[in-house]
C-alpha cells in the first residue's frame, strides 16, 4: 500500500495561530466554531486564525474559504509576513537541501523571501503596487532588489512579463493608477512574477471586478499556475473562483478549520454544518 | 471471468449517509453497505431504480462523495492494492488524474477553455507529453465524431451531446485503469450514440475496468459482461445481462 506518492510539500504551514490582544486561560476554549464567535468574552481578545495547518505542493493550488471575518486573509497575512503570527510555523522548502522556517527569519531575510520565494498578488492594487509609479518601474523594484542592474535587461524582462499578463506594451511607462481595476490586477501578477517565485499566495484577486473583466484576470492566473508550476493559496469567498482554480480546500470559520476537502467533494458532500450552509447559500 | 487475480476494483462494505445539517441535521442513507469486484477487461453494468444508489456508489468510489464506511481497494501498477477511502486528499488526486476516468453527464466543463485543451489536459495528467497529448487528443475527439471546428471552441458554448462527447474524449485519452460512467450517452444521439457505446467497448477489450450506470438496457445488454441490480443502497441480486434484464424488465411489467 506504499507505491501511492503522496507529492512533496513546497510551503508546509503548520498549527498556525493569530490572536490580537491578551488571551485568558480558556480564551480557546471560549472560542470557535461551536460557541460561534471569536472573541474571547473575558479579555476581549480576538482569536483571528487557530491550528491552521496545510501543505500545498509545486503545481498545486489549494483553496481557503469562508465568509470575511473567518481568518481567510490573516493566515494568508502571517504566512506572506505581512503580520507577525502568535504561534505555530511556516516552512518552505524550494529544494531537497533547502529549507527555510519562515517565522524565525528576521524582518530583512523575509523581506528577501518576498524578492524571489513568495509573491503575494492582493485584492486592492495599492497594496501590491506603488500606484504612484509605473508599470515597468513597478516591475524594476523585485528586479533591482533581487540583484538586477542592467537597465535594459530589465526593462527587457518587464516587458516580457507584461506580455504574459497581456497588458499592451505602449502602457509601460504609464503611472499605474491611470489603469483600470483588471489591467492593475495583470501588472500586480507580472510583477509578483518577476523573479519567478516558487509559491504565490492570491487574496481575492479578481474580487471588485465586473464579470467579464474577472473572467479574463482568472483564466491568466490559471493559464499561469499552469505554466510555472506554482505552488498557490487562493483565498476566496467566491466559489467559482475556487472550483476553477484549485483542487482541495480548507474551510475556515471563527479562526478555525472545519474542514479540508478534495474541491468536488466539498462542493457536493460538505460535511460540516459550516461548509454546508456556504455551499448551499453559494449554489442556491 | 471475475478471475481473482484480475480483480481491479475491491469494494467492501461501502456505506455512505449524508447528515442534512441545515434540514435538522436529517439522516440520508445512500449506501448501505455495498459489496462488489470488478476485473481488468469486465464491465459492470448497474441497475435499480432511480434512487437506488447507483450515482451515490460511482461518486462514493471516486470520492467526489466520501465514504462513511466500508473500503474501495484499487489495484495499482504494482499489483498492490490501495484503499481510496483512506487516502489523503492529495494521494487521491494524483491517482485520480493518472488511473481513474470518470465521466458523468452532469460534469460541467470548465469555463472558457476550449474542447481541445481540456482534452490535451486530461492526457498531460495521465503522464503524456505535451505533443503525444495533443495527438492524442485529436484522437480520441475524431474517433468521437466532434467536428474539428469546435476543437478550439470554449465547451461551455457547445450543446449537451457534444460536452459529453468532450468529458468522454476526457476520460478515456488513455485507457484510465478503472472507467466510471454515469449514464455517459444519455445526451446523444443514435449516431453518436454508436461510436461512443464502442469505444468503450474497445477500451473494455484492452483490459479497462468498467463500471457504468446506464439509461437503456440495449446499451447495457451490448457492452455489460455483467449487471449488478442496486436496490435501496445494497446490491439485491446480479447475474448476466440476460438474466438480470428479463428480471428487471418482468418487474418494469
Amino acid at each position: 500500500m506504499t507505491s501511492v506518492v503522496s507529492p512533496e510539500w513546497v510551503l508546509k504551514v503548520n498549527q498556525l495561530g493569530k490572536i490580537f490582544g491578551n488571551l485568558s486561560e480558556n480564551g480557546l476554549a471560549l472560542t470557535g466554531p461551536e460557541i460561534g464567535s471569536s472573541k474571547d468574552p473575558a479579555t476581549g481578545a480576538i482569536v483571528a486564525a487557530w491550528d491552521v495547518s496545510f501543505e500545498v505542493a509545486a503545481g498545486e493550488a489549494l483553496g481557503v474559504v469562508g465568509e470575511s471575518g473567518s481568518g481567510k486573509s490573516t493566515v494568508m497575512r502571517c504566512i506572506a509576513g505581512d503580520q507577525s503570527s502568535s504561534a505555530g510555523s511556516v516552512q518552505i522548502r524550494t529544494s531537497p537541501d533547502e529549507q527555510i522556517d519562515v517565522l524565525s527569519l528576521t524582518p530583512s531575510e523575509r523581506r528577501q523571501l518576498r524578492i524571489d520565494k513568495i509573491a503575494v498578488v492582493y485584492q486592492d492594487p495599492a497594496e501590491g503596487l506603488d500606484l504612484n509609479v509605473t508599470a515597468g518601474g513597478n516591475i524594476a523594484s523585485p528586479l533591482t532588489a533581487a540583484g538586477w542592474r542592467n537597465f535594459s535587461s530589465i526593462r527587457s524582462r518587464a516587458s516580457e512579463l507584461l506580455l504574459r499578463t497581456e497588458v499592451p506594451l505602449n502602457r509601460m511607462d504609464d503611472v499605474v493608477k491611470s489603469f483600470s481595476g483588471g489591467m492593475k490586477q495583470r501588472v500586480q501578477l507580472a510583477k509578483a512574477l518577476a523573479n519567478r517565485p516558487p509559491i504565490v499566495l492570491l487574496d481575492e484577486p479578481t474580487t471588485g471586478l465586473d464579470a467579464s473583466v474577472a473572467a479574463g484576470v482568472l483564466d491568466l492566473i490559471r493559464g499561469l499556475l499552469e505554466e510555472f508550476g506554482l505552488a498557490a493559496v487562493v483565498v476566496s469567498h467566491d466559489f467559482s473562483v475556487i472550483e476553477m482554480l484549485t483542487n482541495r480546500c480548507i474551510v475556515l470559520n471563527h479562526g478555525r478549520v472545519v474542514e479540508s476537502a478534495l474541491t468536488d467533494q466539498l462542493l457536493e458532500d460538505p460535511h460540516h454544518p459550516y461548509s454546508q450552509k456556504l455551499v448551499s447559500a453559494a449554489r442556491a | 471471468m471475475n478471475n481473482a487475480e484480475h480483480v481491479v476494483l475491491d469494494v467492501r462494505n461501502l456505506r455512505k449517509h449524508f447528515v442534512l445539517h441545515t434540514i435538522d441535521s436529517r439522516i440520508v442513507e445512500a449506501l448501505n453497505g455495498v459489496s462488489l469486484k470488478v476485473s481488468a477487461g469486465e464491465h459492470v453494468a448497474l441497475a435499480g431504480t432511480s434512487g437506488a444508489g447507483k450515482s451515490s456508489l460511482l461518486k462514493s468510489i471516486y470520492r467526489t462523495y466520501k465514504p462513511s464506511s466500508g473500503a474501495v481497494f484499487l489495484k495499482l501498477d504494482d499489483d498492490s492494492f490501495v484503499d481510496l477511502v483512506s487516502l489523503t486528499d492529495s494521494e487521491l488526486a494524483t491517482l485520480r488524474g493518472t488511473q481513474i476516468g470518470y465521466v458523468s453527464q452532469f460534469l460541467r466543463a470548465q469555463p472558457r477553455r476550449s474542447t481541445f485543451e481540456i482534452v490535451t489536459k486530461a492526457g498531460i495528467q495521465r503522464g503524456m507529453d505535451s505533443d503525444t497529448a495533443k495527438q492524442a487528443a485529436a484522437y480520441s475527439l475524431q474517433r468521437l465524431n466532434l467536428d474539428e471546428a469546435l476543437w478550439d471552441v470554449s465547451a461551455s458554448m457547445l450543446s449537451g451531446g457534444e460536452k459529453q462527447r468532450v468529458n468522454l474524449a476526457a476520460g478515456t485519452i488513455s485507457p484510465p485503469r478503472l472507467l466510471l460512467l454515469d449514464e455517459p450517452v444519455s445526451a446523444l444521439d443514435p449516431l453518436n450514440r454508436e461510436s461512443a457505446l464502442e469505444l468503450i467497448g474497445t477500451l473494455t477489450d484492452q483490459g479497462v475496468a468498467v463500471l457504468a450506470v446506464f439509461h437503456d438496457m440495449d446499451a447495457m445488454e451490448r457492452l455489460a459482461s455483467r449487471v449488478i441490480v442496486l436496490r435501496n443502497g445494497v446490491v439485491d441480486y446480479e447475474g448476466s445481462p440476460m438474466e438480470t434484464l428479463a428480471r428487471l424488465e418482468g418487474v418494469a411489467r
